[in-house]
């Protein structure tokens, strides 16, 4: 793991888990017989499945405190939706993927706190 | 009452026909009640039934017609898989045709509703690009295929459209000689297609070396050739066939003619009109486009009869026209109508009588009555005695409601037929509520339509007025050509129900040409041209595709066929929109009908989730599914081949549920 990385586990986690969510949305919708294949719902959990990815690479990018607010919250929304749609789409590992994302995301909000608070000691 | 009638049928002579018919357009529904003695020339007429009856508590399993028995019970004794082991059923082959289109090319989209037909130690299937295919029960593969080179065009549909093959044998097959098994085929452009069901070829024998073509007698309106997307109904050495046509789009049409072929040659014995002549002239329609049923120990063949056209509008017919939107017994050798029951008078909402009545013998009060169960888009079930066509449970004519005045040349018909058991699959009784989801994320359109919708109950008259008429349901509703499926032991009925609101408006005709923005598959605007009204059908969604009334949207329904009771119900399948699947609590609207079996199990596709399932025949739970690649809008087989039992599903897909198309034949049995 690079330095970046390990410095941020939980964006690390967050990254794995939408790149797996990604994964398993790609074969929904391309294999047959998922239920699912080539409809609208599982081209939306492909988008947003990148759009976390993308999210959580800027994680180790952003640095300002607001622009990382704003991120926290757009993944929060995008994980809370994709975790709902693979529900609907019964997709059940992306909505697990998701699970795994949001517990990424938490480490990486109380990482970010503690490494504040040490910050300002 | 049912109409007992001996001669109303349309013989070959059109001078007699003519007569007959005329006489039972100027005789009042009374007398029709009355025997008449038959004025029909028929050589045929003293010959016995030439084959023994199919039992109607089968020892032997038998799928080797669309509804899997001449008897339409859909039934089969076999055992193997039961509640106990069915969770193991495992995809045993597969196959995909490639007979499939979305309709985004060249060719319109494929709709296919063939049920698999086993005989001959093989599985027979048409397909919607007109083929047959004969595969080995057990692995799948193909022994031969036959492809009837018809033109892929939507001539009459909007869709290719198939539901498979008839299967034919004879009493005594001569070994060695051609075509004593005989696999039939229907094409869209009307031409019966019969070869040998064990090596494909064509029966030189049968009319023009195999091909009969129908549409040589589509002699009145001929506005769009016969279509035979329905198998025939093989019934002894009598093929008898009726044709599908173009909905909605003329007020005079072809004339529903139904023709009993002779099996082995192609020969047309005696055809049977619904219509009288001049009915047929100024209306058409009153086909059957649907399966039938048949008692060959009665030699009675069962017709559901579709209704007159146009279909939204009854000022040319004004008159009385008795058969329609019935269920009518035919003596199945000389096709003189031996009873009648028509379920919709002057029907004027497409109630067409859309699949074949189930034959049952049932115990009622102590009594063995010889029953038949007709399923209707209305989500009545009417039961009557098969012998006589009289109610087993009372079937009382009532009140309805008449028109606003809105509309130009109609008349009404004051009553209508209501079942008093069993009792009506769906609450057509009141507006239904609005579904407050629905309702709430479309910000109040679902409330705002239901205003502009006129609703005083069941058989509610189309209107001018507002958004037009609410229909609960219209055509797309209640049972559909799937039927109802009877286990003969335990006497308990099955049918799959659809809760669908539509509405209908009827155009002047200059506000139809401003208001006409297209159509869609059996939606959107139809011009029912030559009459003074063009109409709009569409079912009640809103603007993100959600229904506007409270689900559930399907359900599978039990009925103890001893007392007319339901033992149990439940929500069928799920819904899905866009890939999304709703809660399995909401169910889904069904195309398609279900199989049941001695090993207690009901399985069914017909969904818009394109699963298939198994469910409990005692308590309705279910036990089993399986993802497919399309809804399976047909009904399942049930055979047994070498010791084992198969099921067998195809998914076709039909667009009136779902845009989603497939072409797969699967088949599903216990592991070895």
């Amino acid at each position: 793991m690079s330095p970046s990385l390990s410095s941020r586990p939980g964006a690390f986690v967050l990254l794995i888990a939408s790149l797996a969510g990604l994964a398993i949305a790609l074969y929904a919708y391309f294999t047959p017989l998922t239920g699912v294949t080539g409809t609208l719902g599982a081209l939306v959990a492909i988008v947003a499945c990148l759009a976390l990815a993308v999210m959580a690479l800027l994680l180790f990018k952003v640095k300002r405190r607001g622009a990382s607010i704003v991120l926290r919250i757009l993944i929060l929304m995008g994980l809370a939706g994709t975790f709902f749609a693979g529900m609907l789409l019964h997709q059940w590992w992306i909505s697990a993927a998701m699970v795994v994302g949001l517990i990424g995301l938490i480490v990486d909000m109380v990482r970010a706190t503690h490494h504040a608070r040490l910050t300002h000691t | 009452m049912p109409t007992l009638l001996s001669t109303p049928f349309k013989s070959v002579t059109p001078g007699l026909g003519a007569v007959t018919a005329l006489a039972m357009c100027f005789t009042p529904l009374p007398l029709l009640a009355q025997d008449q003695p038959s004025e029909q020339e028929n050589p045929e007429q003293e010959e016995a039934p030439s084959r023994a009856p199919i039992p109607l508590v089968p020892g032997e399993p038998t799928w080797d017609s669309f509804h899997g028995q001449l008897n339409a019970q859909k039934y089969s004794p076999l055992d193997q898989i039961n509640t106990d082991n069915v969770g193991e059923l495992e995809k045993v082959w597969e196959v995909h045709t490639g007979d499939v289109a979305d309709g985004s090319g060249e060719l319109p989209a494929t709709v296919w509703s063939a049920t698999p037909v086993f005989a001959n130690d093989t599985l027979y299937i048409g397909t919607p690009f007109y083929r047959i295919l004969a595969l080995d029960p057990g692995s799948g593969e193909e022994k031969w295929s036959f492809d009837t080179q018809s033109s892929l065009e939507a001539l009459t549909q909007p869709a290719l459209k198939n539901r498979g093959v008839a299967y034919w044998e004879a009493d005594n097959p001569v070994a060695g000689e051609p075509c004593q098994k005989i696999i039939y085929m229907g094409t869209m452009d009307a031409q019966l297609f019969a070869v040998d069901a064990d090596s494909g070829e064509q029966c030189a024998d049968f009319a023009d070396n195999g091909v009969l073509d129908v549409n040589q007698w589509n002699d009145t309106n001929d506005r769009w050739p016969l279509s035979l997307l329905q198998p025939p109904t093989v019934v002894g050495d009598h093929l008898v066939l009726g044709w599908a046509g173009m909905d909605w789009a003329y007020e005079q049409a072809p004339p529903g003619t139904i023709y009993s072929i002779n099996a082995r040659t192609g020969e047309r014995e005696w055809t049977f009109q619904a219509l009288s002549d001049e009915m047929r002239d100024q209306s058409g329609t009153a086909n059957v486009w649907t399966h039938m049923s048949a008692d060959e120990e009665r030699g009675l063949v069962y017709l559901p009869v579709s209704s007159p056209s146009p279909n939204y509008w009854g000022g040319n017919r004004a008159e009385e026209v008795p058969l329609g939107t019935s269920t009518t017994a035919l003596d199945i050798e000389t096709g003189e109508v031996v009873w009648s029951r028509q379920w919709v008078h002057h029907d004027i909402w497409d109630y067409d009588i859309n699949a074949a009545p189930t034959l049952m013998d049932i115990t009622v009060n102590g009594e063995d009555i010889p029953a038949l169960i007709q399923a209707t888009k209305m989500g009545f079930l009417f039961v009557v005695n098969r012998e006589t066509g009289e109610d087993v449970w009372p079937i009382e004519e009532r009140p309805v409601p008449g028109g606003d005045g809105s509309v130009e040349g109609e008349v009404y018909a004051p009553t209508q037929p209501f079942p008093t058991k069993p009792e009506p699959l769906l609450d057509q009784s009141e507006k239904p509520n609005v579904w407050a989801l629905a309702d709430a994320v479309s910000f109040g359109e679902c409330s705002a339509l239901w205003g502009d919708l006129h609703y005083e109950g069941m058989y509610t008259p189309p209107t001018t007025q507002g958004e037009g008429t609410l229909g609960y349901p219209i055509s797309a509703g209640g049972v559909q050509w799937g039927g109802v499926a009877f286990d003969p032991e335990s006497q308990t009925a099955i049918v799959n129900t659809s809760h669908i609101v539509q509405y209908v408006k009827l155009y002047s005709r200059e506000e139809y040409e401003k208001a006409d923005s297209g159509s869609g598959n059996e939606s959107g605007f139809a011009p029912q041209e030559g009459a003074p009204y063009g109409m709009r059908l569409e079912v009640a969604l809103n603007r993100l595709g959600m229904p506007c009334w409270e689900p559930p949207f399907g359900e599978l329904v039990a009925l103890d066929m001893t007392s007319g009771d339901i033992k149990w119900r439940r929500p069928v399948g799920a819904s899905q929109q866009y890939g999304f699947f709703m809660p399995e609590s909401w169910g889904s609207p069904t195309i398609g009908g279900p199989a049941v079996t001695a090993g207690d199990i009901i399985f069914i596709g017909a969904s818009m989730d394109a699963k298939v399932r198994a469910y409990s025949l005692e308590t309705g739970e279910e036990l089993w599914s399986d993802q497919t690649e399309a809804p399976s809008v047909s009904n399942p087989a049930v055979y047994e081949y070498n010791g084992r039992q198969y099921v067998a599903f195809v998914s076709g897909g039909n667009t009136i549920l779902k845009d989603q198309v497939g072409d797969q034949i699967v088949v599903y049995a216990l592991p070895e």
